[in-house]
């Protein structure tokens, strides 16, 4: 009798996202290795370990491979998108741990985070070790146990070239804003000096602080020497005052008690000071400074150094690779909405179907659900999904059963936030059904059930479609959001190669295009199929059931 | 086809001492008391308001009343209840098994507008009787047929005119061979024009069909000339009772002021 079948042109975009979401394997991992100029180590005997049943190290031996926390949009020089290929990460701490590996006998699988979360994503066991510019500091000992330290930083101001003279110290900038590198060790300089919070301006990577720096909304920069020696050449019109202090050391971090892993992590880096490999690593990237041999590195012979500016320029920028990349991420953009729309659709109508129920137990929870995540912000709902559910399976006994994917995350969260929104859309769909259609299917002598199937929610459905489509392309873009967890879809993606590249603004317009492009095709799309059902009979919707969407928080 | 005729054979609904009150406590049917005989035809009138239309969904038990009971060919299907009917999974199949048994015409049609005229007639003998699909739209063709709108059977209702609405609402009812059929003012939505097409098909019904019937309406005539007997309704009672003949003739003060009323209004 229904005389709509499921369009076949669904079929088809639907096996091509299949195809793309297996290419894009493991969440946030992200292809590593030395390529496009970057010079091959020779061959390495492993160390040996005793490595007892049940380690951290065990299971990274037996694995054969380190998977391990950094941030590629806190950027150069430690852990970047290369050059050359925006999939591949490169950096000094890339190949240091490329080189770590050697080591230890397995492959090394960097897995992109959000810098304040790397240690949160260390203990939900996605990661085994964090290494990226993490300053030891007597707080995170109290959570993580670090290994030897690798690098010894200081503290580099830089001031507009034009404030040269006027500012020469940080002395001379009291009662000034000064940007830092949000949760940097630079944050508890300035507070240490006596800035009070809100002259202390965080942002979240390293290159934002040097452009609000040269666009005028403050008036210093404080960052790690390392960081002041890569962003504000690039920026330009800015001047690193000479000197560095405050000085501190970075090391990598393992979960409290991984004893062995640790153990085993500080002999491969000792053999890497000792053999000047680490020296040689930080010649190659330009941040080999003489007080790295108060930790015993030594610098080993002279090794040219990687000028990535140079090889920007050497290269152009090539916008094939790039657009070609941005197509792949948006791929995982329109995954993610494939998958999590219907998913909250369909979890949204069981939700509302609670909702009507007169029973309690039903009733209850699923208008408990529907307030609890209206109420709060996505972003947090990410984070609490991500990181301590986690920590919660662990509490309760379940191992790392409850450790998902970064992209299940995703999925898990879009698909579970809209549900209670598509609820209140099927409820108000289902309210908008006149009552007669109920009594005239039960005086027929149909079920309940039946009378839901076959007469209310056919019925339902065409009126709820507009207000449906509309949250599809709302949800379009709110998968940017799932960045946070490090998932490589269209935003972080676009963001990366922007930041890598000193090119944000053309990075961002380029991206709101591809967004453009899906969300026109996801509303033609919508319109295609309310056509249909039109023709198939139903006068247009009458409703206009807008559940007006919020966007990004 | 005179009463008397059929004054013997076998009651298909009984209603004994029926009272139900909504739940702000007003009393809306007061005791009612009545039979349909086999191929009967009662019409069922009475002022606005007076409970016909709640008197009708309480045999089907769309309502649910408190006291009183109903027989069907002389089984009890429903009794007075202070809960309410059908919460147990048990008694809602039973309450659907009475609703097979009685066909339903409304005043808004209540066809279902996403399927065409041949997917709502077969909608009942497809899921409630479980027939497979192309016996269920045989079914459905011969109900359609018997209200003249077989060649309307791929039209949506959206397509189709009020009259054409409702006479597919009759086939729908009709399609799952009910021993009775309740008919709630099924012409008060339609132009006059169009009423006489669905007082034909229920007068085609009532005659050569031999359909036991309730029908509610304010048209007159219909009950002249094809009611068997008539039901008199005021204040939640049967007021008086007999056939067309006697009913028009009562000297009731309520009977002629309702019939007093109709004059005027025509
Ligand atoms: N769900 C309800 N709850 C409370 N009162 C109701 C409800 N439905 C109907 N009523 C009231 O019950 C009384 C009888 O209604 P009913 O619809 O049965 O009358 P009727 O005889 O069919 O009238 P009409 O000729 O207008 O169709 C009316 O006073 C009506 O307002
Ligand atoms: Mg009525």
């Amino acid at each position: 009798m229904a005389r709509l079948r499921t369009p076949p042109a669904l079929a088809l975009p639907l096996a091509l996202l299949l195809a793309i979401a297996s290419c894009a394997r493991h969440g946030g991992a992200v292809a590593a290795g030395v390529s496009g100029g970057m010079p091959a180590w020779e061959p390495v005997e492993p160390l040996a370990f005793d490595a007892p049943p049940g380690t951290a190290l065990r299971r990274v031996l037996d694995a054969g491979v380190l998977r391990w926390g950094c941030d590629p949009a806190g950027g150069a020089p430690f852990a970047l998108p290369a050059p050359w290929d925006p999939r591949e990460l490169v950096g000094f701490e890339i190949e240091l741990v490329a080189r770590l590996c050697d080591h230890l006998g397995v492959r090394s699988e960097p897995v992109a985070g959000d810098w304040l979360a790397l240690i949160d994503n260390l203990r939900a066991g996605r990661t085994d070790l964090v290494l990226n510019g993490l300053e030891v500091t007597p707080e995170r000992a109290e959570v993580v146990d670090f290994t030897v330290p690798y690098y010894r930083y200081g503290q580099q101001l830089t001031v507009r070239d034009a404030d040269r003279g006027r500012f020469a110290s940080l002395a001379d900038l009291r009662g000034h804003r000064i940007s830092v590198l949000n949760g940097s060790a630079s944050v508890d300089v300035l507070t240490g000096a006596g800035w009070a919070e809100e002259d202390i301006a965080q942002y979240e990577d390293s290159l934002t602080p040097y452009a609000e720096l040269k666009n005028g909304r403050v008036d210093g920069s404080l960052a790690e020497s390392i960081i002041a020696g890569y962003y504000a050449p690039g920026v330009g019109g800015l001047h690193n005052v000479p000197g560095t202090f405050s000085p501190g050391v970075y090391a990598g971090a393992v979960r409290k008690g991984d004893a062995a892993l640790r153990d085993a992590i500080d002999a491969a880096l000792r053999r890497m000071m000792e053999r000047g490999e680490l020296g040689r690593i930080y010649q190659r990237w330009g941040v080999w400074t003489d007080a790295q041999r108060e930790l015993g590195t030594v610098r080993g012979p002279d090794v040219a150094r990687i000028d990535l500016a140079a090889v920007d320029a050497a290269t152009g920028l090539d916008w094939g690779a790039v657009l070609a990349e941005l197509a792949r991420a948006t791929a995982v953009t329109v995954l993610l909405t494939a998958i999590s729309m219907p998913l909250a659709v369909l979890l949204g109508l069981v939700l509302a179907l609670m909702d009507r129920s007169r029973r309690r137990v039903l009733s209850w929870p699923a208008r408990a659900y529907v307030q609890v995540v209206r109420g709060t912000p996505i972003l947090v709902q990410i984070f609490l999904v991500y990181y301590s559910l986690p920590m919660l399976g662990q509490v309760l006994g379940l191992g790392d059963a409850l450790v998902w994917p970064a992209l299940v995350v995703g999925i898990v969260c879009l698909a579970g936030n809209y549900a209670a929104y598509e609820a209140e859309i099927h409820r108000a769909g289902l309210e908008a059904v006149p009552k007669g259609q109920r009594e005239a299917a039960w005086s027929l002598g149909l079920s309940q059930r039946q009378t839901l199937w076959l007469v209310e929610l056919p019925q339902s459905f065409r009126i709820i479609l507009p207000p449906l489509v509309n949250d599809l392309v709302a949800m379009i873009k709110d998968t940017s959001l799932v960045y946070v967890i490090g998932v490589r879809e269209l935003t972080s993606v676009a963001l990366g190669i922007g930041k890598s590249r000193l090119i944000v603004p053309e990075m961002l317009v380029v991206a709101a295009g591809f967004y453009l492009v899906v969300s026109l095709a996801a509303d033609a799309f919508g319109r295609r199929i309310a056509a249909r059902l039109r023709r198939a009979g139903l006068p247009r919707p009458a409703l206009a059931a807008h559940a007006t969407h919020r966007s990004a928080p | 086809m005179s009463g008397s005729e059929r004054s013997d054979a076998e009651a298909v609904l009984r209603v004994e001492g029926l009272r139900k009150r909504w739940p702000d406590g007003r009393v809306v049917l007061d005791g009612i008391d009545l039979e349909v005989r086999r191929a009967d035809v009662v019409v069922l009138l009475g002022p606005n308001g007076c409970g016909k239309s709640t008197l009708l969904r309480c045999l089907n038990l769309l309502e649910g009343y408190q006291e009183g009971r109903v027989l069907l060919c002389g089984a009890e299907v429903s009794r007075g209840s202070a809960q309410g009917h059908a919460p147990t999974r048990d008694e809602q199949r039973a309450v659907a098994r009475l609703r097979q048994r009685i066909g339903m015409v409304f005043q808004q049609f209540n066809l279902f507008p996403h399927l065409d005229a041949l997917g709502n007639v077969a909608m009942g003998p497809r899921h409630v009787l479980g027939l497979p699909r192309p016996e269920a739209e045989r079914v459905a063709r011969d109900a359609l047929r018997r209200v003249g709108l077989e060649d309307r059977a791929h039209d949506v209702p959206g397509a189709l005119s009020g009259g054409q609405q409702q006479r597919v609402a009759i086939a729908r009812a009709l399609a799952m061979g009910p021993e009775l059929m309740l008919f709630d003012e099924p012409t008060s939505a339609l132009d006059p024009v169009l009423v006489r097409e669905v007082f034909r098909v229920m007068r085609s019904l009532a005659f050569d069909d031999g359909m036991t019937m309730l029908v509610v309406t304010h048209d007159l005539d219909f009950a002249r000339e094809v009611a068997d007997r008539v039901l008199f309704l005021d204040a939640g009672r049967v007021a008086v009772a007999g056939t067309p003949a006697e009913v028009f003739a009562s000297d009731d003060p309520r009977v002629r002021a309702f019939l007093r009323d109709d004059a005027e209004r025509r």
